[in-house]
């Protein structure tokens, strides 16, 4: 999740500040409330599951990839930091497989990238 | 209490005002949303010929770091060039272009009040009733647009002609560099899309067409008659191949989880409203391949949100929600338009 929800929340927290004292003009104050509301929905929905998606999605590239481990360190950030590099490797698997003409491959490869947007999807997202 | 720009911005319009004395801006107010520029609404009061008068008018000033870097002289001449036609438009006034007036460039304009813009409000049940008119008049309108000569609207002095088999890869290169640029974390289903794209080109456009880059439900004020009486946010008008457009409209993003394009209708109605109004053809293999481009293009959009929050340009509220709410959203609307899900 980009930007990090530590940065966002921090910014928030300015703004909520800033918002709290006299002199906003309404409609400014309106349009920051509003849509720091929506933040905090969003952030809130992805509290509890954000480690457990992670998790599950590096364990799914790292058995495409052929590569062996656990995630040890269950920090967010270790999390990610994992993930961006399995996912930067899927993407070079995925376009070796398609130069090579290796169809099972993509298709096994396809098969994750659909359940990770399905494991990633907001409950508000349009599609 | 009197906005602090209000001042400022009654001195520099006085001074394009040589007719007029008194000028005064009051009720300034920054309108939500305008992620690529800083949208404010105003009065403007002013004595001419011995005669007090107003009128409403809108300001659009360049953000310290935007989700869309574009130039507003193609904003202002976009608008310009479809005044008076069948596409509906705000009236352009003046364009700034240095940074001393209000320090960033920006633009005035004729502000078309009493009209909804909001997609949540027209796809909340009660204009259940209208969106099939307004389905037809926001694709028709698109048509119109597709339809426009850019050399006749004057276009061609501002805007690149790209030779017609290269509309496409005019686009995608630009696009692919700014997610090159900008993403956080990989984006493979992105990245994919990406190489079909490649491996996969459209034919050369029909014509040459004004693009105007952001056609969407959310871009156009509309009644509870179902009728349109504007189009917005041209700033990332360009030319380009007329499918374009029609494929940012179908983007599944734009259905706000409705199910319908653009929350409105069926693909088959609003592709035949754009071909009676435009006369030209939308050839379903290259519309696919246009839809998939701008999944792509949205994408670039996103993560160049989230790029400007990260580097301190612009920490605004309205730069990480598409990027929190859309990035897998788009990575989604990819796999639909590829027959992945």
């Amino acid at each position: 999740m980009n930007p990090p929800v530590p940065n966002v929340l921090a910014e928030l927290a300015g703004l909520l500040v800033k918002n709290a004292m006299p002199g906003v003009p309404e409609a400014e104050r309106a349009s920051d409330l509003g849509l720091s509301a929506a933040l905090l929905g969003v952030a809130a929905e992805m509290w509890d599951r954000q480690a457990h998606i992670l998790v599950e999605e590096n364990r799914a590239v790292r058995a495409l990839l052929g590569e062996p481990g656990e995630d040890a360190d269950l920090r967010l950030s270790v999390l990610q930091a994992e993930n961006d590099r399995l996912r930067g490797a899927l993407v070079v698997a995925h376009a070796a497989a398609e130069a090579t003409g290796d169809t099972a491959r993509q298709d096994a490869i396809w098969a994750e990238l659909v359940a990770a947007t399905d494991r990633r999807r907001l409950s508000t997202a349009p599609v | 209490m009197a906005h602090p720009l209000e001042g400022r911005l009654a001195a520099y319009i006085a001074g394009r005002m040589p007719l007029a004395t008194g000028v005064a801006v009051t009720d300034l107010e920054r309108i939500s949303g305008g992620a690529s520029r800083e949208t404010y609404r105003f009065r403007l009061a002013w004595t001419e010929g011995g005669e007090a008068r107003q009128r409403k008018l809108i300001l659009r000033r360049d953000p310290p770091a935007s989700l869309i870097d574009t130039e507003r002289r193609v904003e202002f001449e976009a608008y310009r060039a479809f005044r008076g036609s069948a596409v509906p438009v705000p009236e352009m006034l003046w364009l700034e272009e240095a940074s001393e007036a209000l320090d960033h460039p920006f633009f005035v304009a004729e502000e078309i009040a009493g009209f909804q813009a909001s997609p949540q409000v027209l796809l909340s049940g009660a204009y259940d009733a209208v969106l099939p008119k307004i389905a037809t008049r926001k694709w028709t309108i698109l048509g119109e647009i597709a339809k426009a000569d850019p050399a006749a609207a004057g276009l061609t002095s501002f805007m690149d002609a790209p030779p017609l088999d290269a509309c496409w890869s005019r686009e995608l290169d630009h696009w692919e560099a700014l997610i090159d640029r900008d993403e956080a974390e990989p984006l493979p289903v992105t990245r994919a899309a990406i190489r079909w794209l490649r491996a996969n080109p459209p034919p050369p456009a029909q014509k040459l067409s004004v693009v105007h880059g952001d056609y969407r439900t959310g871009n156009f004020l509309y009644d509870e008659a179902g009728d349109i009486h504007g189009v917005l946010d041209w700033e990332m008008c360009h030319l380009g191949d007329p499918l374009e457009d029609l494929g940012w409209s179908l983007q599944p993003i734009w259905s706000f989880g409705s199910g319908r394009v653009g929350g409105l209708c069926t693909e088959a109605e609003a592709v035949a409203a754009w071909e009676a109004a435009s006369g030209l053809k939308a050839d379903p293999t290259a519309l696919k391949w246009w839809t998939l481009f701008n999944c792509v293009k949205g994408q670039g959009i996103w993560v160049g949100s989230a790029a400007a929050f990260n580097s301190g340009g612009n920490r605004a509220p309205i730069m990480i929600y598409p990027a929190w709410w859309l990035i897998n959203a788009q990575e989604r609307a990819m796999l639909k338009v590829m027959g992945k899900l």
